[in-house]
């Protein structure tokens, strides 16, 4: 199983970083090779995905670049993490020589220009330390789905981005204002106005934009290079230039400024939820939207969030309070519903997008949730959503969990997916392998546009990574997912994305050659044989084989390649 | 316990990297966000609580064998708990600090010790204490006292100074002020002195259980010969041992009480007056002991079940230490009764508090970075412009002084009871 890093290359990248810089030791690689959701594509359900080779903790830009060049000539590949989170972190293949970057000690924010309203950070910067330096300043980031614990270098230069503000703030790939990147060949780029020497003030040009290729829409996550500085823009913040919390722990609560408002809408079908957003979106209001507490399913959340609040409570409560007729009457109050936050720039503006509102919520037949709106709870939820401090809590129930569905669009398309995934879910749930929630465990932003318009839901699916069977169910209910879209003609959703992090070169291919547009994939072979011509990063930035694919090769009248073939780009 | 009862806590960690912060709604620079020394000191996943859960899986299933690096990460921990309070933000089903405690005593009990430690160790199980001070010098400290001995009469509680008070020069005048005031307030007391032993907390904490029991099971036999009732301590270290690991461990049914604890109530009492100004503008640090590993002991023989399906809960339900109810407000109403001082608090306090460096044998194993922990945080007391930094346990005051002393922010360094001490017109020294 341990397989050695050529000791010429560890002595040499051992010169560039120091020896205290560099391990080796197998459990220390193992502590990096164990990744969230790698049971459920590793063989034998191990939560091992491959084991790096050796880990290294570069100190700077030039490290990065000097350990990628040194990777070339040994021809290891390069896999930098920074937070860490999901599989995909890790090394994606078990023969494959792979030196994982940690780049926890890079981790300054540079500057916060507070007049031009950005911040550039380094890749261990994470949204909680750069929110609350931000917001001294009167501004406030965009913090992802996946809370105040990422990295923003990661979200925004190599994965979506998308959280419970950015239908004010945007999203943080659009955020992006400017990165330097180490291609995997171990050049230093620079890209935006930043490469003219003109600072980071914008994303584009001059000329073709580098932005749009080393990320696309999902980013490289890690498969093309190594992101060692961004900027990000930063947006108004109208609240106290210090987050006070009250309260025992872990339900902290965040007092409610006069010029801030904080509710639980519910509604009371799909239809009227769906038009709600698009009321919300058309009238403007609104800074923090997203339907956060439905990841306990709509069975459970009211039961667990008023025990979650309580610090003397524990999950054994929860059980007791479903039962009770008080908490039930709440739960189907709140089972289709979302957390709303309003920022004034005054109280007057505050008292008009409340009006505004209301008008909202009675044209539409949606209420606010009353047990939900009251100060505890409320203040709860401003904690919650303001830090996105508990976003752990996905995984309160069991110690795992797995999104599927997610596929983005308008409130329309999304209120039309949302029954079949309510169905499929409920459905699996009937092993008893996963947890029994209900149906609708569907959450995620309101929009991940500035302003709305575009998002997704994804279902929550919790599952004991403790227990083999639940696992199973879980990898049952991902494949069941794709079926079900496929079924009616929607595209597949996160859980492909997971799940194919466990396929063959070969098979992702396959898989890609299937999808529409495969010029992008084909343009994305030759970024890849440009930037990487020795093949350092891996799948996670997609590409495809020339001539794989019937489009492709149709347009080229190349072979199809032999299954087996190499995951390596054709030389120049 | 073994490890192997720890595998579904390591299975279910998401590397979600909690443990390394202080809990993230209590963020309020990114200067004083992190929370655990261990990782920042060590770098590597594996000095972090989500990585020890991985080394100890990886060590169960023999991905991995236990080197000199790997003695490291283990040890290298003040077992300072912040981990486990931010784990446990978001978790019901995880008790990492126990995984850690647990994979220590496996190294141990696997021969792979620190050979930093054996003198430590020697001197507890030749000298009772943990300071390698000869035990006949132990009561020293109280000599000049008319005290009930313990070892020939009978008293309701016994003060139990602990290790460092008794031994450390610097710090013993805070065990006289705590009898000056223990004799005030004529509470029927008395003391051990040179046959009172070391707790056994520490020794627990660097992975030595027979010699806490052995410890543990000596001062049970010698308080109940005495007839005493409840035991009072101005250690926190002390305080936690006996209140959560005496009770876990040895069955003990004897009620502990910290000074500072003693003191609040006296003074909400009426029966201690604090008259005399001490003007000074002071910061207070929560001992790990005291504060988020404080809390009361529940007692819980039960097992995992399931709901729901598959959601984790407990038959019983399992008692949470996450933090939430550890002593903190009697050590900071006692400073706030002491006329004329001035308290400010730090970013990190209470279950948030970054530990003081010398916990879990990080002192005497690994000096360096138990004092760049110290550093770290007489930086955060500096930054609240206090002249002193307070703190009601005598190992963070040992090591903040001696950070001091090797260059770390200028600040004095207090007992609360010496500030106590002052304001009631004992000098202390």
């Amino acid at each position: 199983m341990t397989q050695e890093i050529p000791r010429d290359a560890y002595r040499a990248i051992e010169d560039i970083v120091g020896p205290d810089n560099i391990s080796a030791d197998p459990a220390f690689l193992d502590s990096y090779a164990f990744q969230w959701l790698a049971e459920l594509v590793r063989p034998n359900r191990s939560h091992y995905m491959p084991r790096p080779w050796a880990v290294v903790l570069p100190g700077s830009t030039e490290e990065v670049a000097a350990v990628t060049r040194v990777c070339n000539k040994y021809r290891i590949k390069v896999k930098p993490i920074s937070t860490g989170w999901y599989h995909w972190a890790a090394p994606m293949k078990d023969d494959a020589p792979t030196v994982q970057l940690d780049l926890r000690r890079m981790d300054k924010i540079i500057e916060i220009d507070e007049k031009n309203m950005f911040a550039i950070v380094e890749p261990y910067v994470i949204c909680a330390q750069l929110q609350a330096e931000a917001m001294k300043r009167g501004l406030n980031i965009n913090i992802i789905g996946a809370g105040c614990s990422t990295s923003i270098v990661a979200s925004a230069c190599a994965y979506f981005g998308g959280g419970p503000s950015s239908y004010y703030l945007g999203h943080n790939s659009d955020n992006l204002l400017g990165q330097e990147w180490v291609t995997p060949a171990g050049e230093i780029i620079r890209t935006g106005s930043l490469s003219s020497g003109c600072g980071w003030f914008c994303s584009e040009g001059p000329g073709p934009s580098p932005r749009g290729i080393t990320r696309g829409v999902l980013g490289s996550r890690g498969g093309l290079g190594t992101y060692t500085k961004c900027a990000v823009k930063l947006g108004p913040w109208q609240g106290p230039p210090v987050l006070e919390p009250k309260g025992t722990l872990p339900g902290y609560r965040l007092p409610i400024p006069d010029n801030f408002r904080v509710y639980t809408i519910g509604a009371p079908d799909w239809d009227s939820w769906a038009n709600c957003y698009y009321e919300i979106y058309d009238n403007g209001v609104g800074y923090i939207f997203h339907r956060q507490f439905n990841l306990a399913g709509a069975d459970l959340a009211a039961a667990l969030w008023l025990n979650y609040i309580d610090p003397a409570k524990t999950l054994n409560d929860v059980e007791t309070s479903v039962k009770d007729p008080e908490i039930q009457k709440i739960t189907e109050e709140a089972r289709i519903s979302f957390q709303f936050i309003m920022q004034g720039n005054s109280i007057e503006d505050i008292q008009l997008q409340d009006k505004i509102l209301n008008e909202i919520l009675r044209r539409t037949g949606c209420y606010k949730v009353k047990r939900f709106c009251e100060p505890d709870m409320a203040e709860f939820t401003n904690m919650y959503m303001q830090r996105l401090g508990h976003k752990h809590c996905n995984f309160i129930w069991a110690g795992g969990y797995m999104g599927s569905w997610m596929q983005p669009g308008t409130p329309d398309f999304v209120k039309k997916y949302v029954p079949l995934a309510i169905e499929g879910f409920y459905r699996d749930q009937q092993s008893h392998k996963l947890v029994e929630c209900g149906g609708d465990a569907m959450m995620g932003c309101g929009s991940t546009l500035a302003g709305g318009g575009y998002f997704g839901l994804e279902q929550f699916v919790s599952y004991d990574p403790n227990d083999n069977d639940s696992i199973d169910a879980c990898v049952k209910h991902m494949e069941d997912a794709i079926a079900d879209t496929a079924a009616h003609g929607i595209p597949p959703g996160k859980e492909l994305l997971y799940l194919q992090i466990g396929w063959t070169d070969e098979r992702i291919w396959d898989a890609l050659a299937m999808m529409p547009q495969q010029f992008v994939l084909n343009f994305q072979r030759k970024i890849k044989e440009a930037f990487d011509p020795n093949s350092l990063g891996d799948r996670n930035y997609p590409w495809l084989p020339e001539g794989w694919g019937q489009a492709a090769s149709a347009s080229t009248g190349a072979p199809k390649p032999q299954p087996g073939t190499e995951c390596k780009p054709a030389t120049k | 316990m073994t490890l192997e009862n720890y595998r579904a806590d390591a299975m279910r960690c998401t590397r979600c990297a909690y443990c390394k912060w202080i809990p993230f709604d209590l963020i309020k620079s990114a200067r004083f966000s992190k929370g655990c020394p261990s990782i920042e000191a060590g770098k590597f996943h594996a000095y972090s609580a989500g990585g020890r859960l991985v080394t100890a899986l990886s060590l169960m299933d023999g991905r991995s064998t236990v080197t000199e690096k790997v003695k490291e990460s283990v040890f290298k921990c003040n077992l300072c708990g912040q981990c486990d309070v931010s784990c446990k933000i978001c978790r019901y089903d995880m008790e990492p600090l126990d995984a850690m405690r647990e994979l220590r005593a496996t190294l141990v009990e696997g021969n792979h010790t620190l050979p930093q430690l054996a003198p430590v160790i020697e001197s507890l199980r030749e000298e009772f204490n943990m300071v390698e001070q000869p035990a006949e010098k132990r009561g020293d400290w109280a000599k000049e006292f008319e005290v009930k001995d313990l070892t020939k009469e009978k008293a309701e509680f016994v003060f139990h100074a602990g290790c460092r008070y008794s031994f450390d020069g610097d710090l013993a005048h805070v065990a006289r002020t705590c009898v000056k005031i223990l004799q005030k307030v004529a509470v029927d007391f008395g003391i051990l002195g040179m046959n009172e032993m070391c707790c056994g907390g520490r020794a627990y904490d660097m992975g030595y259980r027979t010699d806490f029991q052995t410890r543990a099971n000596a001062n049970l036999k010698a308080w109940k010969r005495a007839g005493v009732k409840t035991v009072i301590t101005p250690c926190a270290e002390c305080f936690h041992t006996f209140s959560r690991k005496y009770t876990a461990k040895a069955g003990s049914q004897i009620k502990v009480i910290h000074m500072v604890q003693f003191v609040d109530e006296l003074i909400k009492a009426g029966k201690l007056k604090l008259a005399k100004p001490v003007k000074l503008k002071v910061t207070y640090h929560d001992p790990c002991h005291l504060g988020r590993q404080g809390e009361p002991y529940v007692p819980w023989d039960g097992k995992e079940k399931k709901i729901f399906g598959q959601a984790v809960c407990y038959d019983p339900p399992k008692p949470k230490y996450n933090g939430a109810f550890g002593v903190y407000q009697p050590p900071r109403d006692v400073l706030k009764a002491i006329p004329g001082l001035q308290v400010v608090e730090m970013e990190r306090i209470k279950e948030a508090a970054w530990c003081c460096g010398a916990g879990g044998g990080a002192r005497e194993a690994y000096p360096e970075f138990s004092r760049c922990t110290a550093n770290e945080r007489l930086e955060e007391a500096q930054s609240t412009g206090a002249d002193a930094i307070a703190s009601a346990c005598p190992w963070c005051e040992r090591n903040f002084t001696d950070a001091t002393h090797a260059g770390g922010a200028k600040l004095k360094v207090f007992d609360i009871i010496e500030l106590v001490g002052q304001a009631m017109g004992e000098e202390g020294q």
